[in-house]
């Protein structure tokens, strides 16, 4: 491996392994035991960096694997090490070849071989992307890959609040899963080719897609939907009246008299909130529509974490499992989530509870303003 | 006996689920928070009781086969680095908080349970736990006595030593013992909690804690005050307690740190003055304002460039965090952090200051100085490129010095980190022949067969 570098070393270097990630990342909760942590896993890497370990030992492979790629140990710290960064690097290398997990292979096949035209299809079937064209220099609206296909009521909510958010059809995927699953060049060229076919302001409802586009296009050209609208960019929040229930629990026709407000709690998307810093803004706008209600540990990652609730189901249930407690006792009547993976995952796991689980941008759509 | 038999005795006890022997595995245990040092174990073990720990203990004193405790590995000491090979028992299993009586004003704990977890368990009750070591998110309950962790309070209110009121320990031969307990007065016996408190994993094993609890202070603020450079700062502190005023906090950030932690945390210091001082106390609203106003009126007095006190508790946690993200703000300036733990009789604090700084430039080494001034406790902090070796070996030399000049001055190598094997070179300059000669017979008295943590303190 000599000459041939894996990690960036000044990335590596930051690393004073202090441990202060080690409370907050949900794998080392799991287990209590140092490789599975973040400092465990820059153990590691340093050690295949300086070929005390090599890229092939068991343990190395397994952590990569492992690790949710949360990065909640980013925001705690206090070194300001770039983990996301380095688990890509990681994975660019530790996943080539037959060392790649099956299921990886198998679904990022499946995304080429579905191919943008088919996503695209599917969009316009499932009516993500609605005819409306629009308003000309609007931001353009993200339709993602993903949520595109198994949630299109999303993108039809966000243009439903915004009209003028313009939502071509022909639109590529970010690369987001490409990125975090041993294709960071990959990622990169998919994310820039989208920023092509969508100039201007990107808006996106995918935490995660939020934050590999902003790393790639950078800031100023991306923005998560509901940080856009907190900002002011929608109706303003201020004007929005809070969704009230009947005895049943049923929501209200939104200027009908009485009835309780809904008491809504929120997963964070860990991308959001670990790589772009947002978290207090769907919050803010929660608080409009109706009692907010903080889930505990609403940061901590629900196990979904883009791919990996498929490819490690049972890691994923593990992860995921306390945060079910929690939300039993809490009985909410919603659960707003702003990421399609979470979508997916709590909506599963919460299949049949009182807790209806819905991305902030339908609660948003179907709150009334004044 | 080679590593895999071992490995198959120690799954006897304990289960093979809670055994690790992956070279990988090995190599995240090689280690802890000290930079410089790494030594892999040959075994990896996860007790989930006191009799596992017990039946691991007796094993490895039958084979004399290493065992170093550990908890979160946050030291500083290289204290839990396996440096003789052996067994790294990890306590992370044992993470019960068994009881908070606020009647009694304690609390029993498992030693795997976070600081940061048992003061909040204790805040729940309208109780604190005092010590607040830097790492008290990571830190566990276990590793904190053994390295009798420090942190703000040191003034005021003492450190961890202050606050265990009895142990119960799994001796290297197998034996369970229940040192102190639930008592406030206890005279029976040697003190062996206090023995044990600050042992560094090289007497015992800890399998359950019970520590004081106090009421927790109504209100608390802090201030700060700048000063041309930390003598003058040190000058202040020292006038402060002269005026009968006991500060729960007094912390001092050097020029290097200010405009590192500016750079980084954007507070709003001043980084044109020389040193910063933040001070603070707690108890009823109005005793607390009275004591911040006086403490900032001393300052003035001695010389302080410039005195704000906080106007809100919000205000406050800023400063505080000002004072904790010193160590992180510092170690952006390179590759290499060498933190250290110098110790020196509080009216000392700005000769050693001086010192330090003149140990710096004759080394052409950058050393920012932050620490508590209430208590002595300087961290000069080393901050250098990796593979710059001739600067490593000018940072060892530097410390060489700086651990000198605070026994000079009737200080100590270590305040809070412990000594490990980090400081153990320096130990005997420290405690002289005859008291390290002691501490070595305490050592056989508890581990005949020299197990437990070699080649640390007392071995």
């Amino acid at each position: 491996m000599a000459g041939d570098k894996i990690f960036d070393d000044d990335l590596l270097s930051r690393c004073m392994s202090c441990g202060f990630c080690l409370p907050s990342c949900p794998t080392y909760q799991l287990t209590g035991e140092e490789a599975s942590s973040p400092r465990g896993r820059i153990t590691l890497m340093r050690a295949v960096q300086e070929d005390r370990l090599d890229v092939t030992d068991p343990t190395v492979l397994a952590q990569s694997e492992f690790c949710l790629g949360c990065r909640a140990c980013e925001p705690v710290c206090p070194a300001g090490v770039q983990y996301g960064q380095l688990l890509e690097q990681w994975r660019d290398t530790e996943w080539q070849g037959r060392r790649r997990p099956l299921l990886a292979r198998a679904l990022m096949a499946m995304m080429s071989w579905l191919g943008m035209a088919g996503i695209t299809l599917l969009g316009v079937v499932r009516g993500a992307a609605l005819t409306r064209r629009g308003t000309a220099d609007a931001p353009h609206l993200m339709l993602g890959c993903v949520e595109r296909v198994l949630y299109p009521r999303v993108s039809r909510s966000a243009r439903r609040l915004v009209p003028a958010l313009r939502a071509p059809a022909v639109q590529g995927c970010c690369g987001a899963l490409h990125a975090h699953n041993g294709e960071s060049g990959k990622g990169r060229r998919m994310a820039q080719r989208l920023g092509r076919q969508l100039p201007g302001t990107i808006v996106t409802t995918s935490g995660g897609c939020s934050a590999h586009l902003t790393h790639e296009l950078g800031a100023d050209r991306v923005v998560e939907f509901s940080a856009w609208i907190a900002a002011g960019n929608g109706p303003d929040p201020a004007s929005l009246r809070p969704i009230m229930l009947d005895e049943r629990g049923k929501p209200l026709p939104p200027h009908a008299s009485g009835g309780r407000p809904a008491r809504i709690g929120l997963q964070d998307s860990c991308h959001l909130r670990n790589a772009v810093g947002v978290w207090r803004q769907p919050r803010e706008l929660i608080a409009h529509l109706g009692e907010y209600v903080e889930v505990p540990n609403a940061a901590g990652c629900c196990g979904a974490a883009g791919s990996y609730s498929v490819l490690r189901p049972k890691d994923s249930r593990a992860v995921l499992a306390p945060k079910l407690d929690a939300l039993a006792e809490l009985d909410l009547d919603y659960l707003a989530v702003v990421n399609p993976g979470c979508y997916r995952q709590l909506a599963g796991a919460l299949k049949g509870s009182r807790t209806r689980v819905v991305h902030l941008a339908e609660l948003l759509a179907a709150a009334g303003t004044d | 006996m080679d590593s895999t038999e071992l490995a198959g005795r120690l799954a006897g006890i304990v289960g093979e689920r809670h055994v690790r022997t992956a070279e990988g595995d090995l190599e995240a245990y090689a280690r802890d928070a000290t930079p410089l040092f790494r030594h892999r174990p040959d075994v990896v073990v996860f007790p989930g009781d006191t009799a596992e720990v017990a039946a691991v203990l007796t094993l490895a004193t039958e084979l004399s086969v290493p065992v170093v405790p550990r908890g979160a590995g946050s030291n500083l000491a290289a204290a839990t680095v396996p440096l003789h090979g052996g067994i790294v028992l990890v306590l992370t299993r044992l993470t019960e908080i068994l009881e908070i009586s606020g009647p009694e004003l304690l609390a029993r704990v498992q030693p795997g349970v976070s600081t940061k977890a048992l003061a909040e368990a204790a805040a729940g009750h309208g109780l604190l736990y005092v010590p607040d070591p830097g790492s008290q998110v990571v830190s566990t309950v276990g590793g904190n006595v053994a390295t009798c962790a420090g942190g703000l309070r040191g003034l005021k209110y003492g450190v961890t030593r202050n606050y265990v009121l009895g142990l119960e320990v799994v001796l290297p031969t197998g034996e369970v013992i229940r040192t102190g307990g639930r008592l406030w007065k206890d005279v029976a016996g040697y003190d062996l909690t206090r023995l044990l408190t600050g042992s560094e994993g090289t007497l015992g094993v800890i399998t359950e804690v019970t520590v004081a609890l106090v009421p927790k202070p109504a209100a608390a603020r802090t201030g700060v005050a700048y000063f041309a450079d930390l003598a003058a700062a040190g000058r202040a502190v020292a006038a402060v307690i002269e005026a009968g005023i006991t500060p729960a906090t007094c912390e001092f950030l050097d020029r290097t740190c200010v405009a590192a932690v500016e750079d980084y945390a954007h507070l709003g210091l001043d980084t044109e003055a020389g040193a910063l001082l933040l001070f603070g106390d707690d108890g009823d609203p109005e005793v607390v304002q009275a004591s911040l106003t006086r403490i900032g009126q001393v300052c003035t007095e001695h010389g302080a460039t410039g005195v704000t006190l906080a106007e809100s508790v919000a205000a406050s946690e800023e400063l505080l965090a000002a004072r904790r993200c010193s160590l992180p703000a510092l170690s952006r300036l390179g590759s290499l952090t060498i933190l250290e733990d110098a110790t020196v009789p509080r009216p000392k604090l700005a000769e050693m200051a001086d010192r330090i700084a003149a140990i710096a430039a004759n080394h052409r080494l950058t050393i920012g100085t932050f620490g508590h001034a209430g208590d002595g406790n300087l961290h000069p902090t080393c901050v250098l490129d990796v593979h710059d070796t001739d600067a490593i070996e000018r940072s060892h030399a530097a410390f060489g010095e700086i651990f000198a000049a605070a026994i000079e001055l009737g200080g100590t190598i270590t305040g809070e980190h412990g000594v490990g094997a980090a400081k153990l070179p320096y130990l005997e300059r420290r405690l002289g022949a005859d008291q390290l000669a002691l501490l070595r017979r305490i050592k056989t008295a508890f581990d005949p067969a020299g197990i437990l943590n070699p080649g640390k303190l007392g071995s």
